[in-house]
């Protein structure tokens, strides 16, 4: 027999029991291929929805509003005496120039609360930007130029179109009058939109306008530095001597089990047992990236633990006996081949470890990074707040403009995970060997 | 009194040799279950040793005994005396892993590093700190390279991986690894298992020029493997050996039933 029929059907070698099943069979392939397809749609739609509204609240957090003045320098606002004193310059009252600039401006109005509405157009910000300004330049002093000055949250969120003029005056943040003064300033051409270099490279504030996630991100950095150098090297080495040297015994069978209940146990505890330990007992600095990080690692511990077990034991067993055949201790064979065989694992395990407690929040408010801080931390002994914290700070305050800036910062969150990720990818087929 | 009988019949049909490796007594146990009982045999120097037997016989049992890659297994168990050179090497003061050094092992299956072939065979002299320097390293990579029989086909590309040769190159490459720790003994476990009739033969070939220097025991499923390379031949079943003498002598005229059924093909 070796010419097969073109129809089998037709030759009878299917049965007719055989054609019903085989119906069956392949009515079921197909149904459970729908159910495939549609549940990773489902998928994708969600996270479209996801990405579309966080997108859409939060790409105007790196656009600022800003309002250009043409600011006079006067000697006697900045420096009565004359001395050019540094010290006595810095302590003037350089509000007063930009409340000058404003009221030449806008000369008709004179009432003491119409008067701070207008002041309060411009961010608070200008005062300290004026004195930066001397201080680079004492040159300045007498002369009058245009300055470009943040405007408030409230005319910003005007600018971007989020408060509207339809609303009645009294449920609206922006007044009348200050509309007015606003579609003035607009018609000199005074108000513009630029980058906001500053969400990137400031710390926190309590103004929307000036509060930036830089802060916040070296919080991050350093707390992972910290949870890295710990978990690392402690859970690659726990893993390894578990696996490859320690006797298989009821002592490492319960070591094995509560290794898994760790990784199960929600991470508040583990702020509570740092709470408790780091700073009741050890007396370190409260806030600190150090015990943020030292707590992160003590719940990325057992994800690491875990993962680099599972790496370990997939590398074969051959090459653990071609080593020991060759006469390497078991730590050469350890060192040499199993580990390198096993790193991309591990470090998968690793940067999926360290992304989760990029995002953890809980355990970080235990400790007392959820406090307001708006300095740039310059160590691990500093008083800083984090990613996940800062946009749950954000998310709290009552401020229109911080809605937006909390999309901002859960984006550029997105952007360190995806990045992160990215690494572990890269690693990851840098260290892939076949055998 | 049976064994004794067993005993005497065996050293009977054996020729006059040194022997590097004395078995006696040996017996071996995985947790409750004894694989090994009471095993002697010795081992001739500078010659093939073929063991052969029905699957778990016992027969790479014991020769994992022999460089004591057993201890790597939970639960086993060896009692009994394996003397090389006449020292007992599970008595005290014996380093297995210096063992390991000069009793060698090729396995079933090739198992290259996935490393370069320089690296592969250089791994040994490094990690025993045999060579001087880069020259010497060099050298002896060379010559268990050109020993294995490999050098012709790998000189011009030592920097590639290990793992790109094909399964018989990898299997010869694995006993060049092995030949560059300068063993005495080396053992193989069915090292032709994986391989096609034509890298089986190039192996084989292998085998019988290294036994000028060095006393080889093979672990074989092939009795005509048995047959064609080694001198002496083994016969294990269920855990005890049953015949040992001149591969001749096994194959022509047995003196055990149960050998005789073996090699004739009844059972196994």
């Amino acid at each position: 027999m070796t010419d097969t029929p073109n129809d089998p059907k037709a030759s009878g070698w299917y049965g007719e029991k055989y054609s019903a099943n085989l119906k069956k069979r392949h009515k079921s392939e197909r149904l459970f291929r729908r159910l495939g397809l549609s549940a990773i749609l489902i998928a994708l739609g969600l996270l479209g929805i996801l990405l579309f509204s966080i997108v859409g609240k939060g790409y105007t957090a790196f656009i600022q509003t800003y309002i250009t003045l043409d600011i006079t320098f006067s000697e006697s606002v900045i420096d009565k005496d004359g001395t050019r004193d540094p010290v006595k310059m810095r302590s003037a009252s350089y509000g007063n120039l930009v409340r000058d600039a404003l009221r030449k401006e806008f000369p008709e109005v004179t009432q003491r609360r119409d008067l701070r509405a207008l002041f309060g157009l411009v961010s608070k910000d200008a005062t300290q930007q004026l004195r930066k300004m001397i201080a680079a330049d004492p040159s300045l002093i007498g002369k009058t130029i245009p300055v470009r000055m943040l405007a408030s949250d409230d005319v910003d969120m005007f600018e971007k179109g989020y408060i509207s003029r339809d609303v009645v005056q009294d449920d609206r943040r922006v007044k009348d009058n200050e509309l007015e003064w606003l579609d003035a300033l607009q018609a000199d051409g005074a108000i513009s939109t630029h980058f906001n270099t500053r969400f990137f490279t400031g710390g926190d504030s309590r103004e929307p306008e000036m509060a930036g996630i830089w802060g916040a991100m070296v919080g991050s950095f350093y707390t992972l530095i910290v949870t890295f150098l710990i978990s690392f090297p402690i859970g690659v080495m726990s893993a390894i001597y578990l696996e490859e040297f320690a006797p298989k015994n009821k002592l490492t069978d319960i070591i094995e089990v509560n290794i898994n209940n760790l990784a199960a146990v929600p991470s508040i505890v583990f702020g509570l047992l740092g709470l408790a330990i780091f700073l009741n007992v050890a007396h370190l600095p409260r806030s600190a990236p150090l015990v943020g990080g030292m707590t992160l690692a003590l719940m990325t511990l057992p994800t690491i633990i875990i993962a680099s077990r599972a790496a370990i034991r997939a590398v074969p067993d051959s090459i653990r006996q071609a080593a020991l055949g060759l006469g390497a201790s078991p730590q050469q064979a350890a060192f040499h081949h199993i580990l390198p065989l096993a790193m991309p694992g591990i470090l998968t395990g690793t940067i999926i470890g360290l992304s989760q407690a990029l995002g953890e929040t809980a355990p970080l408010l235990m400790i007392g990074m959820v406090a307001f801080i708006a300095d740039i931390p310059g160590g691990v002994f500093d008083p800083a707040t984090v990613m996940p914290v800062q946009i749950f700070l954000w998310a709290d305050s009552p401020e229109r403009a911080f809605v937006e800036k909390t999309s901002g910062a859960i984006m550029v969150l997105l952007g360190f995970l995806i990045f992160m990720n990215a690494i572990a990818v890269v690693l990851r087929k840098k260290f892939e060997r076949r055998w | 009194m049976q064994s004794l009988v067993e005993e005497s019949a065996a050293t009977e049909q054996q020729t006059e040799f040194n022997s590097v490796i004395s078995a006696k007594r040996v017996n071996v146990f995985y947790g409750d279950t004894q694989a090994l009982t009471n095993v002697d045999l010795e081992v001739p120097e500078n010659q093939i040793t073929s063991l052969i037997g029905p699957s778990g016989c016992g027969k790479s049992t014991f020769l994992r005994c022999l460089n004591r890659m057993n201890d790597t297994v939970d639960g086993c168990r060896v009692e009994g005396e394996i003397l090389l050179d006449g020292v007992d090497i599970y008595g005290p003061g014996v380093d297995e892993v210096l063992l390991r050094a000069r009793v060698g092992m090729v396995f079933q299956k090739p198992n290259p590093f996935p490393k370069s072939i320089y690296d592969n065979v250089a791994y040994g002299p490094r990690i025993h700190g045999l060579a001087a320097n880069k020259d010497e390293l060099d050298e002896m990579v060379l010559t268990s390279l050109e020993k294995a029989g490999l050098i012709n086909e790998v000189q011009n590309r030592l920097h590639s991986t290990g793992t790109s040769l094909s399964g018989g190159q990898q299997q010869r490459l694995c006993i060049a690894r092995a030949l560059a720790v300068q063993p005495e003994i080396i053992l193989m476990d069915e090292p032709c298992s994986a391989l096609d009739p034509i890298a089986t033969a190039k192996v084989e070939e292998l085998i019988e020029e290294l036994k000028e220097n060095y006393s080889i025991i093979i672990v074989t499923h092939s009795m005509q493997q048995a047959a064609r390379i080694s001198q002496k031949t083994a016969f294990f079943h269920l855990g005890e050996v049953v015949e040992v003498g001149d591969t001749e002598k096994i194959f022509t005229s047995p003196s055990d039933e149960r050998t005789q059924g073996y090699i004739t093909g009844r059972f196994g």
